[in-house]
């Protein structure tokens, strides 16, 4: 790709939002520079195995982007190519795309990976279809924050109703799986259909939270009992029963996915993966404006299913209580797809919590440092406790479609 | 306190009282008003006074059983207000009632999602917030229409009318041309006969049913090649004279041979004869009428082209 070489590289330092800044790199089109990444690490300095997999996914859905690592991997360079989906021909068999996730891959959740492709989607060229598998495919909740796959369908796709964005969207768990402990793989299984690309998103004025009037939920069980889930889904009930008597938690128990065991003796052998329960709850306001709380079982077990169920639904109302109209782990998101829309101001109403979280706060910095405008601010007024962001969009949009 | 509230409300009731005391020998003279239904001397001087008064005043609207069980029932309530006062007086001294919560398990087992929302919820798409306003939704479209003045209901029943028409002009020019020329000109727009049937055949067509009700399902099979083979020739036709004369037709649509499902399985290691399944060699009739023989040779009979009568599927 010629067309970069005209911006010079954006210089950025540190491990920390490389993803992020990965996926504003693809997004704006802009080539980035990220040195010093883990440089004073001795143990594990340069890129983790994670970063490494989301590359190589970026590398699939796109076309022309070229990626160039130091020797020791602290320093990378990335000039991002065009979207172009699962086209075929590009990596895709059958225009699906298999992106498989190594064991070393299993400290995150699948939704590390997955919220970040149903961004660059909409501004993909062709479709998007892509199965994430593997050993270190987890598709629920880790202990390192990363929400589980449910979570993803339920509580961050609809938000792409918002910008126009709504037909032939699915999030198929074809293999549930669990956070695995030391020594153990995880084995899920997820397909990402994103077939609705759009030439720019809808320009978004999202003000009033409005007032939660149903909690919906999934309580999964993998490869232990069901009545795990019946005890996670009757200990989360009881707390928000008293609440919103429109409370309904579904339940789903399947069997531990098997994973190739690397046997010599038995090649083709295999052993179970990762067990355990979770649940994972979304509460929608009459705004329709969503709110989630996700929390599994430790890989080290030893906790009792009702409190799984308590402490989700103690972290739904603690997420609720922090106001505006998009919680935490949905304002990247939202507000990606803003700065991408139509050279127009968009509006969204955050508590002061979400905006004031560094995530949120480094989010916008770095959106200014890929070209965008800065963020208004100002109080929602009326005694009420949100802040009002304003984002303006670059008006660039999806550059595949542009002649469509 | 509570001690000052019924002072109050005593003094309001002295009020009140005072007030319906002079009211009240005006209804009724005497003091007891049955004692005065039950004389019948004393109501005829009643009568006389009452008259008496009328002629000098308006006219008295009186019913005396009324205004008994009136008295009554103000007694009962001033008993009740004082009952009350008491009590609340009582409760001060009282311990606070603790409150306590209960949501048994049974009724949060009780309480079970319908099938659709656990489809629309639990499918692979990302659940829409519309899906269990389902009721309502079809509730407020009815409302909405008998909301609607009549005028514009009426516009959609013509609108629909006129459409229908438009669809059956055709059908009914030509019925009508036909009836012209053997009798009497049928000029109203309603089909009628052969042609009602064509129009709502058209009409099922338009609202997606897969074939005409015309088409005839059973005929023998030589027939029914012959027709598809008469069409083909015919298209083949149309397309070959407009290609020849240059003129560009829309694109032919490929008919794609699919009876997977229908055509016979032959893996290796298969039965060559029946169907293998959970163990079991099953036979149907018509194969063990092969086996047994009265059609002739089994494997002439697959082979041979010519052979009609000896169909399998």
């Amino acid at each position: 790709m010629t067309e970069p070489e005209a911006q010079p590289l954006l210089r950025f330092t540190g491990h920390r939002h490389l993803r992020t800044r990965l996926l504003l790199a693809t997004l704006t089109g802009r080539a980035i520079r990220i040195s010093q990444i883990r440089s004073t690490s001795h143990t594990h300095p340069g890129l983790t195995p994670t970063e490494v997999s989301f590359l190589r996914l970026l590398d699939a859905v796109t076309n022309g982007s070229s990626i160039e690592f130091s020797m020791t991997g602290t320093t990378l360079v990335y000039r991002p190519g065009l979207i172009t989906g699962s086209s075929e021909g590009l990596g895709a068999i059958g225009g699906v795309i298999r992106h498989e996730l190594h064991k070393e891959c299993a400290s995150r959740g699948v939704s590390w990976w997955i919220v970040p492709l149903c961004i660059l989607s909409p501004f993909s060229k062709g479709n998007m279809n892509v199965v994430f598998h593997g050993e270190g495919c987890v598709t629920g909740a880790t202990p390192a924050g990363d929400i589980s796959a449910d979570t993803v369908r339920t509580a961050i796709l609809p938000l792409y109703r918002n910008f126009g964005i709504e037909r032939n969207i699915e999030l198929r768990i074809l293999k549930r799986s669990c956070a695995p402990g030391p020594g153990k793989s995880a084995g899920g299984e997820v397909q990402l259909v994103f077939n609705h690309q759009v030439r720019l998103p809808k320009t978004l004025h999202l003000m009033n939270p409005g007032r939660v009037k149903r909690i919906r939920g999934v309580a999964y069980a993998v490869g232990v009992s069901g009545s795990n889930n019946a005890r996670v889904i009757e200990a989360a009930r009881g707390v928000l029963n008293k609440f919103v008597p429109d409370t309904y938690i579904f339940s789903d128990v399947s069997s531990a996915p098997l994973v190739p065991s690397n046997d010599k003796n038995n090649p083709g052998g295999k052993k179970k993966g990762a067990v355990g329960f979770g649940i994972s709850l979304v509460a929608e306001s009459s705004t329709h404006c969503l709110y989630s709380a996700d929390m599994s079982s430790p890989p080290t077990g030893g906790t009792p299913p009702e409190d799984i169920g308590k402490q989700a639904a103690y972290q739904l109302l603690e997420v609720i209580s922090q106001g505006g109209c998009v919680e935490k782990s949905a304002v990247e998101t939202m507000v990606c797809l803003m700065a991408m829309g139509s050279e127009d101001v968009g509006r969204l109403a955050m508590g002061r919590d979400v905006v004031g979280s560094e995530d949120v706060i480094q989010l916008g910095r770095d959106l200014s440092e890929f070209g965008g405008s800065g963020w208004g601010l100002r109080d929602a007024g009326e005694g009420r406790d949100d802040l009002i962001v304003s984002v303006v969009g670059r008006g660039v949009g999806n550059v595949g479609r542009k002649v469509a | 306190m509570p001690a000052l509230a019924t002072m109050t409300t005593r003094t309001l009731k002295r009020k009140r009282v005072t007030r319906e005391e002079p009211e009240q020998p005006s209804r009724s003279p005497t003091p007891s008003s049955s004692e005065a239904e039950s004389d019948s001397d004393d109501g005829k001087l009643q009568d006389i006074f009452r008259k008496a008064f009328e002629a000098k005043f308006k006219p008295l609207d009186v019913e005396p059983k009324k205004q008994k069980i009136e008295t009554v029932v103000e007694d009962v309530e001033e008993e009740d207000e004082e009952s009350d006062w008491s009590g609340i007086s009582s409760d001060g001294d009282e311990p606070n009632v603790e409150v306590v919560e209960y949501t048994s398990r049974t009724q949060l087992a009780n309480e079970r999602a319908s099938k659709a929302e656990l489809r629309a919820f639990m499918s692979s798409k990302p659940p829409t917030s519309s899906t269990p306003s389902l009721t309502q939704k079809k509730h407020k479209s009815k409302s909405s229409s008998d909301d609607d003045d009549p005028t514009e209901s009426s516009h959609l029943k013509n609108d629909l009318a006129l459409q229908k028409l438009l669809r059956d002009s055709h059908l009914l020019s030509s019925a009508a041309a036909s009836a012209a020329a053997s009798a009497a000109a049928n000029t109203s727009l309603t089909a009628t006969g052969a042609a009602r049937h064509k129009s709502t055949d058209l009409q099922l067509l338009a609202l997606g049913a897969k074939t005409s009700i015309h088409a005839q399902k059973s005929m023998p099979m030589a027939h029914r090649k012959g027709i598809i083979a008469k069409a083909r020739e015919r298209e083949e036709k149309r397309r070959k004279e407009a290609r020849e004369a240059g003129i560009v037709l829309e694109r032919e649509v490929k008919v794609k041979k699919k009876e997977g499902g229908k055509e016979r399985e032959r893996g290796v290691g298969g039965p060559s004869v029946g169907r293998f399944k959970g163990g079991m060699l099953r036979l149907s009739k018509r194969d063990v009428a092969d086996i047994t023989g009265h059609r002739g040779d089994r494997s002439a009979g697959r082979g041979g082209r010519g052979n009609g009568k000896s169909r399998r599927r």
